[in-house]
């Protein structure tokens, strides 16, 4: 049975279409992550769900319950907000109990929660410290801990880590994949940083302009983009999109580029017609392309040397094919004189091939 | 030694200009050469550092320039002090035209010509002292540090020390005077406060001020977070509503006043509508029933100041972060609960700028009841502002007047006290 479903959901502000005919069924026990850019929609999915925005037409389900008209307290839900919104006059252990003496639970029970909930984000020994006392890392630990302690079938993270140093950054979302690997809950995770999204998810729906435009597991959304958006979205450094044609090239198909060519025969197309022709964008990542000292006919493509930028570990070369550039990523002990030319080996497997005018993978 | 001498000659220079002060206000009387003991007191320091120092140098002092330039004001103040001797005014006819204007500034130049000179000594010691620039002691913070920051906060440091320090305390002082019509300053000891509590009229007005005061508080903090906080409900015409709710503000308390007495008055107002309306027994005379008088101006009060606290209250729930809301939602908090127990505990700065703009409109009321009742009927709506007023500028007796304002001044520094004590003294607030 799925966790959250989502049938048609619409959302306008004014005349401003901000989410339209949205389905989604997100798994029991999944970690999705919603990815986007500003603006696409994806926390504004997360109020839907949360009920802190009411839709303007569909449905949305929670563990086979229509709640589309509840009040977030009664969708069985825990949210943690970008800003941690703790209330700064309680101390911590307030900030956790506050919503469960609210509903008049018994004090027992309340301790043992909130004991519970701070022995799994180790923050005991800050139950009695105010939130101002607290570093950043540790608010939004109190922030999950007020999540925690609700018991809820489904957790919302509205883009948690934002506020946080790099380096906070990266442990808090160590943590927050642990906490999911030992509760096991559904949770539905808004964050605009790839990074967060490709280690967190189970699964991630790429957004724009309101619509999914992607929704897969990690490995899929990197190598198999559906579309150039995606691509270009995913991935850093970021791809290069070389534009050119579809030729036939005896019997098998072959990308034109500026007049070189390289088969297409290791390609792995989504069903779309490769021998169709017509103009065609080569989407293929800095990773994807090694340069050869050595040209092979239908495998390589010259180049000339641009600039260099290193990055530690490795390094991205810059290069021109005619009036077009890309990037490649190399080794950092390897140099090239700019200037040169140079032989480009791309991995088809892993490259994505978009329609021109679509911009669908083909 | 050193450090001692430095702190003495800070010190000193600090008494000797209060004491100049209070000399020109007139509060020293006969010690009027205080501020040249002091005066010679930090040079006296100046003497021992120099004794440190084993003599002055001139030519390598890093100091000399900044003393050059306490030499030339020294200088100037000089000349503002020539202008006013008489020998002088005869050589120069030029300046005969203006002979008050320099006859006032001549013992303010004869003192800052001092002053400069001593402050050229000490810099010239402590260039000597010190070769190079390491670490600042007192003399040299005081006197180099940030310079340009100091001189020009001058203007207004004397004001304030002028007007608010100066003038109370003359104020205070007077009011120990038998002064009529005139200030004077023959002692009486505390026979205008004896008098002072012994008139109804000033216990009428200290009772009236307890009760407006009280209730215009709280009257004034409910209605206006009541308002803004249904203000803040994303409502349509915002702004047309807080334009409504801000309007009475613009208007004076003269004007507050008479529309409110016209409203209150029995025979044209809220009591004539409703009883046309009907109820023909109904009675509402506020401003007519001396038990009562004190609330027909409250209202008058509330209507005119409660817009003000709404928009500031509005700005501080707008302050307040979406999310907590958003929070407390999935928490399942009633809105009233969380307006109580995180809004308004959130809100504290915005509660105390307001509590500061009320509490200093309860003191100073005083022309709402000079428009609506002149303090009648009888004495029922005297304000302890009125008082003050009509004995120092109607009764010709400053001495009443100053013990009656002195006696104001104490019930807010009552208040005052206890409050910054609480907000400042205490421990560290996070």
């Amino acid at each position: 049975m799925s966790s959250i479903s989502i049938r048609e959901l619409k959302l306008n502000f004014g005349s401003v279409e901000v989410l339209k005919q949205l389905d989604l069924e997100i798994e029991d026990g999944e970690f999705l992550v919603l990815l986007g850019p500003s603006g696409c929609g994806k926390s504004t999915l997360l109020n839907c769900i949360a009920g802190l925005l009411d839709a303007t037409d569909g449905q949305i389900f929670i563990k086979g319950r229509n709640v589309t008209w509840e009040e977030p307290k009664d969708r069985g839900i825990g949210m943690v907000f970008q800003s941690y919104a703790l209330y700064p006059q309680m101390s911590v252990k307030g900030n956790l109990s506050f919503g469960l003496r609210n509903q008049r639970m018994a004090r027992d029970e309340i301790e043992q929660r909130v004991s519970r909930a701070a022995e799994m984000l180790q923050i005991e020994a800050l139950l009695d410290r105010k939130p101002a006392a607290l570093s950043g890392g540790q608010r939004q630990r109190v922030a999950i801990g007020r999540a925690l302690v609700r018991d809820a079938d489904v957790f919302l993270f509205d883009e948690p880590l934002s506020n946080l140093d790099a380096k906070l950054r990266s442990e808090l979302r160590v943590e927050i994949k642990r906490l999911h690997a030992r509760l096991a809950n559904t949770m539905v995770y808004v964050t605009h940083d790839q990074i967060e999204a490709l280690t967190l998810a189970d699964r991630i729906a790429v957004m724009r302009h309101g619509i999914i435009q992607q929704l897969a597991d990690p490995h899929t959304i990197y190598d198999r983009p559906a579309n150039r958006f995606v691509a270009g979205f995913i991935g850093s450094p970021s791809m290069n999109f070389l534009d050119g044609n579809l030729v036939r090239n005896g019997s098998a198909a072959a990308f034109d580029l500026a007049g070189q060519r390289i088969s297409v025969d290791g390609y792995r197309a989504n069903g779309g017609d490769l021998n169709g022709g017509g103009t065609a964008v080569l989407g293929v990542r800095p990773e994807h392309v090694t340069i050869q000292a050595q040209s092979r006919p239908d495998q390589t493509i010259e180049a000339t040397v641009d600039i260099e930028e290193p990055m530690g570990a490795d390094s991205l070369q810059w290069l021109r094919v005619g009036d077009q550039q890309l990037s490649v990523r190399k080794r950092a002990d390897v140099q090239h004189e700019p200037g040169s030319t140079v032989h480009l080996d791309f991995d088809l497997a892993k490259a994505s091939l978009f329609d021109a005018n679509s911009e669908q993978r083909l | 030694m050193r450090s001692l001498a430095e702190r003495v000659y800070v010190w000193a220079i600090l008494l000797s200009g209060v004491a100049f002060a209070a000399s020109r206000i007139g509060l020293l009387g006969d010690a009027g050469w205080l501020h040249w003991l002091f005066l010679a007191a930090a040079l006296g320091a100046v003497a021992v550092l120099a004794v440190e120092a084993n003599g002055l140098k001139f030519g390598d002092n890093r100091l000399r320039r900044y003393a050059l330039g306490w030499i030339i004001a020294a200088a100037v103040a000089l000349v503002l002090w020539a202008f006013g001797q008489k020998q002088v005014q005869e050589a120069l006819p030029f300046l005969t035209a203006q002979r008050r204007i320099w006859g006032a500034l001549e013992p303010f130049g004869l003192y800052l010509a001092g002053l400069f000179l001593t402050f050229m000594a000490s810099l010239l010691v402590i260039g000597t002292l010190d070769p190079i620039a390491d670490r600042p002691r007192p003399i040299e913070r005081t006197l180099i540090r940030r310079l340009p920051a100091k001189v020009a906060a001058v203007p207004m440091v004397m004001v304030a020390l002028g007007i608010f320090v100066g003038a109370t305390l003359w104020t205070v002082y007077h009011s120990f005077t038998s002064s009529k019509l005139l200030p004077k300053s023959d002692f009486v000891g505390f026979d205008q406060y004896e008098r002072l509590w012994a008139t109804n009229r000033w216990i009428i007005s200290i009772e009236n001020l307890a009760i407006y005061g009280v209730c215009s508080l709280t009257f004034s903090l409910i209605i206006g977070f009541c308002l803004a906080a249904l203000l803040d409900q994303k409502i349509r015409f915002e702004n047309t509503f807080r334009t409504i709710f801000l309007y009475p503000f613009a208007l004076s308390f003269i004007v507050t006043g008479l529309v409110w007495q016209w409203l209150l008055t029995p025979e044209f107002g809220i009591q004539k509508i409703v009883r046309d309306l009907g109820w023909t027994n109904f009675t509402f005379d506020p401003l007519f029933n001396a038990d009562i008088v004190i609330y027909g101006i409250l209202i008058a009060g509330l209507w005119q100041g409660t817009g003000l606290i709404m928009v500031i209250m509005l700005a501080g729930l707008r302050g307040i972060d979406q999310e907590i809301w958003k929070a407390s939602r999935v928490d399942g908090i009633p809105m009233w609960k969380t307006y109580l127990f995180v809004v308004i505990p959130m809100m504290r700065p915005v509660f105390i700028t307001a509590l500061v703009l009320i509490a200093s409109g309860i003191v100073r009321v005083y022309d709402l009841v000079v428009a609506q009742t002149s303090g009648g009927p009888g004495l029922a709506s005297e304000v302890p502002a009125k008082y003050v007023y009509d004995y120092m500028f109607g009764g010709q007796n400053l001495g009443q007047g100053f013990a009656a304002s002195t006696m104001m001044l104490l019930t807010v520094l009552v208040v005052l006290i206890p409050w910054a004590y609480l907000e400042f003294g205490g421990r560290k607030r996070v």
